[in-house]
């Protein structure tokens, strides 16, 4: 579709709600304030708003959310690929105002899930229950989220030598950056030794490999660079994305276990933009645990595949490393709501806007937002641009 | 054959399937302790788990292909932290993903039991045993090939 002049995509403003815990707020009013902070950031109101996109875990989500925030929107996107929705979402709704099917594309997330897991406590809960569908095929055993990308792990390991303590870099970079961010779950430095130290909670993945359970969410505004030119914030241009699957939940379907949806969707996604993973400057990386950072760097090109252990160790993603990566403190430390992607979202736009302070990645350029979802099924590129293309 | 050996493992309160159209014949073959795989008669490709039409050729027409109940673990990891309270007293168990010999590499998810967790490795071999979880419902789970009827392997 070609795009019309004037119309090349910007995200024009950013927020996020108040996290990591929320337990007086409903799920739906998290989406609120972060949409009524995004809407300040960007100097719009509800009025402005013709097109509406978000995701959740129940059908008609985006209808609920639509209702409870009173928007009637020409446009409606509520695509779920896990936590790599929400960079779908943003890429839906670059073309969809770039073909003139919209002019303002309000995106929110939001979740309680660690205040209702709280609010759970003592029902019981799991047990049993008919499950349908292949779906059942990996549940059956026993296994686990954390399962499935542990031995994803695993296999890397046993391919590539990849170490537990190089994976434990990951997560001690990210603490690294969450001591600087007021807000973070976790924020106390941690030590290799801390992470492999620490409890087995699905071999060979420790406590600090996963990431933490929060409440949070966020949301951003995605219009034309002829709308964004009169509002208060720089534009942040939309330069490309790209999305890929390689399975549903069974993992046994996935093929390797250590190339992910990232080595198809990451590089159409630089071609459309038009730049190589040498001209990214800051990254945002869906950090659901820390093996899931390692396949990232190595399938969005970022270093070989294999090489990704390396890649991480000693600092690589630390601020001032090969790639800055997950500046907040990522969800290993900072917040993880259960879909990230939002998170991965703002933080890019506040790197390239300059606004990261302690953790600012000196004139940051270009941003590459990485989701990643399901049982490591699904993954969405997002290259983002403080310069028009 | 594949059905020798058989025992319990794993508690009652587990996720059951709901076998459909698609499944039911994987499920039957597992309740008379038959591991199959799904395999296209037009192009020959297996797949797993058991789907409507064949992802390499599109094919509806498909067999259920009997397999030695050996196979080859690719990769596996060790569950310490119990998701139901069941199996709280079965932690630490193995999940793994097994290469069936002769599935024409469709790999399965599963268990291997009967091992000493710190002894995994990929690459073990290894050899389906079934587990009763009720009259209609059998799950095929794995053991090294080492271990013998009569309690080696642990």
């Amino acid at each position: 579709m070609s795009t019309r002049p004037g119309r090349r995509a910007v995200i024009c403003g950013a927020a996020l709600s108040d996290y990591p815990l929320l337990p007086d707020m409903s799920e739906h009013a998290v989406h609120a304030q972060a949409a009524d902070r995004a809407l300040a950031d960007a100097g719009l109101g509800y009025e402005d708003v013709d097109g509406f996109a978000t995701a959740g875990f129940f059908p008609m989500y985006s209808t609920g959310v639509a209702e409870y925030l009173g928007l009637r929107p020409t446009y409606l996107d509520e695509t779920n690929t896990g936590g790599s929705s929400f960079e779908v979402l943003v890429e839906h709704a670059a073309y969809a105002v770039e073909a003139g099917a919209a002019e303002v594309v309000l995106v929110t997330y939001g979740s309680v899930q660690l205040s209702q897991m709280g609010r759970r406590l003592g029902t019981g809960g799991g047990g049993g229950g008919m499950v349908p569908g292949p779906a059942i095929y990996d549940a059956l055993w026993g296994n686990t989220l954390v399962g499935n990308y542990a031995m994803a792990a695993r296999r890397h390991m046993h391919e590539f030598g990849t170490t537990p303590e190089q994976l434990a870099a990951v997560a001690v970079t990210m603490r690294a950056h969450a001591g600087h961010n007021p807000h973070a779950q976790y924020r106390d430095p941690i030590t290799v030794e801390d992470v492999v130290g620490g409890r087995l909670v699905a071999d060979p993945l420790h406590k600090l490999d996963c990431c933490v359970i929060s409440d949070g969410g966020g949301a951003c505004i995605v219009t034309t660079a002829e709308r964004a030119a009169d509002l208060r914030r720089p534009p942040v241009w939309i330069l490309g994305g790209a999305h890929s699957t390689t399975h549903h939940l069974n993992l046994s379907a996935m093929g390797d276990l250590t190339t992910t949806a990232a080595a198809r969707c990451g590089p159409v996604a630089f071609e459309r933009a038009g730049i190589s993973p040498s001209e990214v400057d800051v990254a945002q990386l869906y950090d659901s645990f820390t093996i899931t950072v390692v396949l990232t760097v190595e399938d969005l090109g970022f270093c070989a595949k294999g090489e990704g252990g390396a890649f991480v160790a000693d600092g690589g993603l630390g601020l001032g490393g090969r790639l800055p990566t997950n500046t907040d403190g990522g969800g290993l430390s900072a917040c993880h709501p259960g879909m990230r992607g939002m998170f991965l979202i703002v933080e890019a736009v506040r790197q390239l806007r300059g606004e990261c302070g302690p953790t600012q990645v000196p004139d940051a350029r270009v941003a590459v937002a990485h989701g990643t979802g399901g049982m490591l099924s699904t993954g969405a590129t997002l290259l983002l641009g403080r310069e028009a293309p | 054959m594949s059905g020798a050996t058989s025992g319990r493992w794993f508690p009652d309160e587990m996720p059951v399937p709901a076998a459909n159209a698609e499944t039911a014949g994987w499920w039957d073959a597992c309740a008379s302790h038959r591991l199959v795989v799904e395999r296209c008669t037009a192009c020959g490709a297996t797949r797993h788990p058991p789907g409507p039409v064949c992802p390499v050729c599109r094919s509806a027409a498909a067999e259920w292909a009997e397999l030695p109940g050996t196979g080859t673990v690719y990769s596996f990891t060790v569950v310490r932290q119990a998701f139901l309270p069941s199996l709280a007293e079965v932690v630490p168990y193995v999940v793994a993903v097994v290469e069936p010999d002769g599935a024409g590499g469709a790999r399965m998810v599963s268990n291997v039991v009967e091992v000493d967790p710190e002894e995994m490795e990929i690459g073990m071999p290894v050899q389906v045993v079934w587990e009763d979880m009720g009259p209609e419902l059998a799950l095929p789970r794995f053991r090294p090939s080492a271990a013998t009827p009569d309690g080696g392997g642990t």
